[in-house]
C-alpha cells in the first residue's frame, strides 16, 4: 500500500461557476471484495485502468451492474426507483407501468423485477431510456449515502473555448452564512448585468451554479449596500471567457517580505509546483513567512496534501485512514522533502474540502501554523475504490474514512479556523481582504 | 525499442491533437545507447529560394510586462532568431542550437542524452551574422510547438529566407525545454508547471500574442530599412499555430497567417477574421474531426481561407523533427510520409500562401489539388 491513501475524485467549480473540472487523483485501488451473493457471473466490478474511454450511453445494463457492484438492499432499488418517478413527474409525464415492483429480499430477483418494469417504462418512452437509466442510477448512488459517487465527465458546450466558464459569471459567498453576496464577477451575464463584488443577493429563484446544459434564466433581486439601490435583474447561464491568469491552481506573488501562495485543487505536481515558486520568489531576500491561500480549494490528491506539509512539519502522521472495523492506516509526512524554514499562515474558506482539509486539520493539529478565515466545508471522503462502469463512467465507493491527525472526525465538522475572519459585502465592495490582512499582520508579529 | 519511441511521438501526437498537449508526454524509455550505428549529425534540406541565407540572434527585453512564468522576473526576456537573404555566399553555418539545449531538449522529450552533441550539430545552410541583402523584405513570423524551441523551424526558416523573405522566428522563454538567454542562462520550460491548469492554452497563446507584438516593435525599431512591417505573417506549428491567430487577433500588423496542426484557443471576435489564414494539417484535422477547433474557428474566418489536410503527414512533419529522427533515435511512423518529403510540403504550401499574401504573386498551388502534391487534400472553401 503506497502512501496515496485517500483516493478522491472532487468536482472542483472553477470559479464557482464555471465548468466542472474532474481533478482525477492518483488512487489506491484495493481489489474489489467479490459481489455480495446473488452477484451474477461475469458482473464486473473492476476499477478503471488507462485512460479514460469516451462515455457510452448509460442503459439499464450500466444500472444492473452498479447495483450488483454495491452493498444491496431492498432500499436501493426504491431509491432508484423513486428518482426515476420524480424524473417523469418533473416533466409533466406519468405511466400506469411506474409503479414499484413487489420485492422479495432475493438480490437477483428483485433486480430481475426491477428490470422488467423499467424496460415496460422504457418500451413507452423510447427516447427517453438513457435519460431515465442515469436516473435510476443517481437516486440509487444518493442513497448509499456518504461519499459514494457516479462520476461523469462534465459535458460541454460545443463552441466553448479552453478556460472558459458556463454559468451566470459570479460567484457568491458560504450560503450557509447569510447574507449572500457576490464575491466575484468573472465575466457572462453578471458581467453584462454590471453586478459587482459587494451585492447582496437578496433572493433567486433558480440555480446560481448552473451547470452545463442547464440554461434556465435565474431571477436575482439584489441590493448595493453603499447606495442603498434594489433591483432585480434576469440572468440566463450561457459559455462566456475568463482570464486565463486567474484559473491558474498554483499562482504566487510577494507581498512585501511575504510569499502568497494561492492553490485552487491538489492536482498531480501541485505540492513541487508550489513549493518551487517560494523558492523562486525567496531567492536573494529574507522573507518573514509563506501565506498559504486555501480558500476555494476544492481538493484532488492527498498525496500533494501530505508533500506540501511535509515542507512544513517532519517526523508527524498528517491523517488517518480507518475502515470500517476501526483499523486505521496513518499518513505520514515525507521527510524527504526539505522544511522551507519559514512561518506559515493559511487561509481556509467553507470552499476548502477534501486534501484541502486534510491539509487544514494537519496544520491546526500538528501547530504548523494559523489557520485565519471561516471553518472548512467539512467534506472528506477518505478513500475509496472505484468501480468501471460500461458505460466508461465511474462508480466511486468509500472504503475508508478521513481523520485528523488528532483522531477527529472532518467529515461532516470542517476544520474551525484559529482566527475567525468572515468575510463581509462592504469588504468584497471595497475590494479588502481582511483574511489577508490578518495573516501578514501574524506573520510581521 | 526504436518502434516504442515511436509509439510515444505517437501518444504524444494524439494527446495534442485531442487538444490536452501534455507537456511531457507519458515518459517513453530511454534510447540509451541501444541503436547498433548511431547516425552522424543531419544536414538539412537545402532552401529552395536561389538567395544565399544569413542569421542572427537577437535577445530581446521587454520591460512592460512580467515573465509569464516565473513569477521573480519582472520583465520578459525573448530570444529571437532573424534568418534574411544575405549579401553574398560562403562563411561558416550557423549553429542549430547549443549543446547544452540540445541536452536540454532531448531530456526533457524523455529521449536520450547521448545524442545531444549529434544533434546540436545538425548543419544548417545560413552563416550567422552574414550582411545582409535587400530592401523593405516582408516579414514571416514563426512560432514553434510547446516545449520545442524555434530552431525546430529551421527548415522552414531558411527556405523562406531564400526566397527573399525576413523570418524571425521566437523563443518563447520559459515555453521551451532550453532557451538561452542574454546573460548565457538556459531557461526551462517552467510553463510546463502549468500545463494542465484550465486556460492554460488560452493563457500562452494571448502571451506569445503580446510576444509576438513586441517583436514587430522592435523590429521596426531596428531593422527599418531591411524589414516591411506593413508586409507581415506569421506561421507556427501546433501551438505556435494556435498563437498565429491569437497574434492576428490582437494585432492588425499581422496581415496573413498559417496554423501548423496546432488546436486553436484564441477567441476570434464575432465581427470575424477577415485577413487571410491557412490551416494547413495532418487528418487528425480534417473537418468534423476529432479536435472541433478548427471547426470553429473556420466559421469565423471570413476572408480568403484555405484548409489543407496533409496524407500522411503527423504532428511534427511542419518541423524538423523527422528529418532529425535518425539522429535523435527517433523511428519513423509507420506509414508517415518520408520526412524530406514532409519538409517538401510544408515549404511550398507556406511560401506559396506567403508570395500571394504578402507579395500579391498568383499562386496556383493554393486554387485546388495538383497533381504534383497528391497529398494534399482540400477542405471546405
Amino acid at each position: 500500500m503506497n502512501a496515496v491513501k485517500i483516493a478522491v475524485r472532487i468536482a472542483v467549480r472553477i470559479g464557482g461557476a464555471g465548468l466542472v473540472l474532474l481533478l482525477a487523483a492518483a488512487c489506491t485501488a484495493p481489489a474489489p471484495p467479490r459481489g455480495e451473493a446473488g452477484t451474477p457471473a461475469g458482473t464486473a466490478c473492476a476499477p478503471p485502468q488507462g485512460p479514460p474511454e469516451p462515455e457510452t450511453p448509460t442503459t439499464i445494463d450500466v444500472v444492473e451492474q452498479a447495483y450488483f457492484c454495491v452493498p444491496g438492499t431492498p432500499e436501493l432499488l426504491t431509491a432508484g426507483f423513486a428518482a426515476l418517478v420524480r424524473r417523469l413527474n418533473r416533466d409533466g409525464r406519468d405511466l400506469p407501468e411506474a409503479a414499484m415492483p413487489a420485492l422479495t429480499g432475493d438480490r437477483a430477483a428483485d433486480w430481475a423485477a426491477f428490470e422488467t418494469r423499467f424496460r415496460a417504462i422504457g418500451d413507452r418512452l423510447p427516447a427517453r431510456r438513457e435519460e431515465l437509466a442515469a436516473a435510476v442510477l443517481e437516486g440509487m448512488v444518493a442513497a448509499l449515502g456518504g461519499h459514494a459517487r457516479w462520476e461523469r465527465r462534465p459535458r460541454v458546450p460545443p463552441d466553448h473555448h479552453d478556460g472558459d466558464g458556463y454559468g451566470l459569471g459570479l460567484r457568491t459567498s458560504d450560503p450557509a452564512l447569510p447574507p449572500l453576496f457576490v464575491t466575484a464577477v468573472d465575466g457572462g451575464p453578471a458581467r453584462a448585468a454590471g453586478l459587482r463584488p459587494g451585492d447582496v443577493v437578496e433572493s433567486a429563484d433558480g440555480e446560481i451554479d448552473a451547470v452545463y446544459p442547464d440554461a434556465r434564466p435565474v431571477r436575482l433581486r439584489l441590493l448595493r449596500p453603499d447606495t442603498g439601490r434594489r433591483w432585480s435583474v434576469t440572468l440566463t447561464p450561457g459559455v462566456y471567457p475568463r482570464d486565463p491568469a486567474g484559473l491558474r491552481v498554483v499562482r504566487a506573488e510577494l507581498l512585501g517580505d511575504v510569499v502568497h501562495v494561492r492553490m485552487t485543487g491538489f492536482p498531480p505536481g501541485a505540492a513541487d509546483r508550489a513549493l518551487r515558486a517560494v523558492a523562486r520568489l525567496r531567492a536573494g531576500r529574507t522573507a518573514a513567512g509563506v501565506v498559504l491561500d486555501l480558500r476555494g480549494n476544492g481538493g484532488g490528491s492527498s498525496a500533494e496534501a501530505t508533500r506540501l506539509l511535509s515542507a512544513f512539519v517532519h517526523g508527524a502522521v498528517t491523517a488517518y485512514l480507518c475502515a470500517p472495523d476501526g483499523a486505521c492506516e496513518s499518513d505520514w509526512t515525507d521527510d524527504t522533502v526539505a522544511l522551507l524554514g519559514l512561518p506559515l499562515v493559511v487561509l481556509v474558506d467553507h470552499g476548502c474540502a477534501a486534501a484541502c482539509e486534510h491539509v487544514a486539520s494537519a496544520v491546526r493539529d500538528l501547530r504548523a501554523g494559523p489557520l485565519v478565515g471561516t471553518r472548512t466545508a467539512g467534506a472528506v471522503p477518505g478513500a475509496s475504490r472505484q468501480v468501471l462502469l460500461r458505460d466508461n463512467t465511474v462508480l466511486s465507493l468509500p472504503t475508508r474514512h478521513h481523520l485528523g491527525p488528532g483522531r477527529e472526525v472532518v467529515d461532516g465538522i470542517g476544520v474551525p479556523p484559529d482566527h475567525h475572519v468572515p468575510p463581509t459585502a462592504r469588504d468584497a465592495a471595497a475590494g479588502r481582504d481582511l483574511a489577508l490582512d490578518r495573516a501578514l499582520t501574524l506573520l510581521h508579529q | 525499442m526504436r518502434r516504442l519511441l515511436a509509439a510515444a511521438i505517437l501518444a504524444a501526437t494524439t494527446l495534442v491533437t485531442t487538444g490536452l498537449t501534455a507537456c511531457s508526454a507519458p515518459e517513453p524509455p530511454r534510447a540509451a545507447a541501444s541503436s547498433a550505428a548511431p547516425a552522424g549529425p543531419v544536414t538539412l534540406p537545402a532552401p529552395t529560394g536561389g538567395r544565399p541565407v544569413g542569421s542572427t540572434v537577437l535577445h530581446l527585453t521587454d520591460a512592460s510586462r512580467p515573465d509569464p512564468w516565473d513569477e521573480s522576473m519582472r520583465a520578459r526576456e525573448l530570444r529571437v532568431t532573424l534568418w534574411y537573404p544575405a549579401e553574398k555566399r560562403g562563411g561558416p553555418p550557423a549553429p542549430y542550437m547549443s549543446p547544452e539545449e540540445a541536452e536540454l531538449l532531448l531530456a526533457g522529450s524523455g529521449l536520450a542524452v547521448t545524442r545531444a552533441e549529434t544533434l546540436s550539430g545538425t548543419r544548417t545552410h545560413s552563416v550567422r551574422d552574414a550582411g545582409p541583402a535587400g530592401r523593405g523584405l516582408p516579414l514571416v513570423v514563426l512560432s514553434p510547438g510547446f516545449t520545442k524551441p524555434a530552431s525546430t523551424l529551421t527548415s522552414l526558416a531558411e527556405d523562406l529566407a531564400s526566397r527573399g523573405y525576413a523570418v524571425a522566428a521566437i523563443d518563447h522563454t520559459h515555453e521551451s525545454h532550453a532557451t538561452t538567454l542574454a546573460d548565457g542562462r538556459v531557461a526551462g520550460c517552467l510553463a510546463c508547471d502549468f500545463s494542465d491548469d484550465p486556460g492554460f492554452r488560452a493563457g500562452l497563446v494571448q502571451g506569445r500574442a503580446a510576444d509576438v507584438s513586441f517583436v514587430l516593435d522592435r523590429l521596426a525599431a531596428t531593422y527599418p530599412g531591411l524589414i516591411d512591417l506593413g508586409r507581415t505573417g506569421m506561421a507556427g506549428q501546433s501551438i505556435g499555430g494556435a498563437a498565429a491567430v491569437a497574434a492576428m487577433v490582437a494585432d492588425p500588423r499581422v496581415r496573413a497567417g498559417i496554423d501548423l496542426d496546432g488546436t486553436t484557443h484564441a477567441r476570434v471576435p464575432a465581427r470575424g477574421l477577415s485577413r487571410p489564414f491557412l490551416f494547413l494539417g495532418t487528418p487528425e484535422h480534417v473537418p468534423g474531426g476529432p479536435d472541433h477547433s478548427w471547426d470553429r474557428d473556420w466559421k469565423a474566418l471570413t476572408g480568403w481561407r484555405r484548409w489543407l489536410v496533409v496524407a500522411g503527414a503527423e504532428h511534427q512533419t511542419f518541423t524538423d523533427i523527422p528529418l532529425l529522427a535518425d539522429a535523435i533515435g527517433l523511428d519513423p511512423l509507420p506509414g508517415m510520409l518520408p520526412a524530406a518529403r514532409g519538409a517538401e510540403l510544408t515549404r511550398a504550401y507556406v511560401a506559396a500562401f506567403f508570395d500571394l499574401h504578402l507579395r500579391g504573386r498568383r499562386q496556383p498551388l493554393l486554387d485546388g489539388p495538383s497533381p504534383r502534391h497528391p497529398e494534399v487534400t482540400f477542405g471546405p472553401q
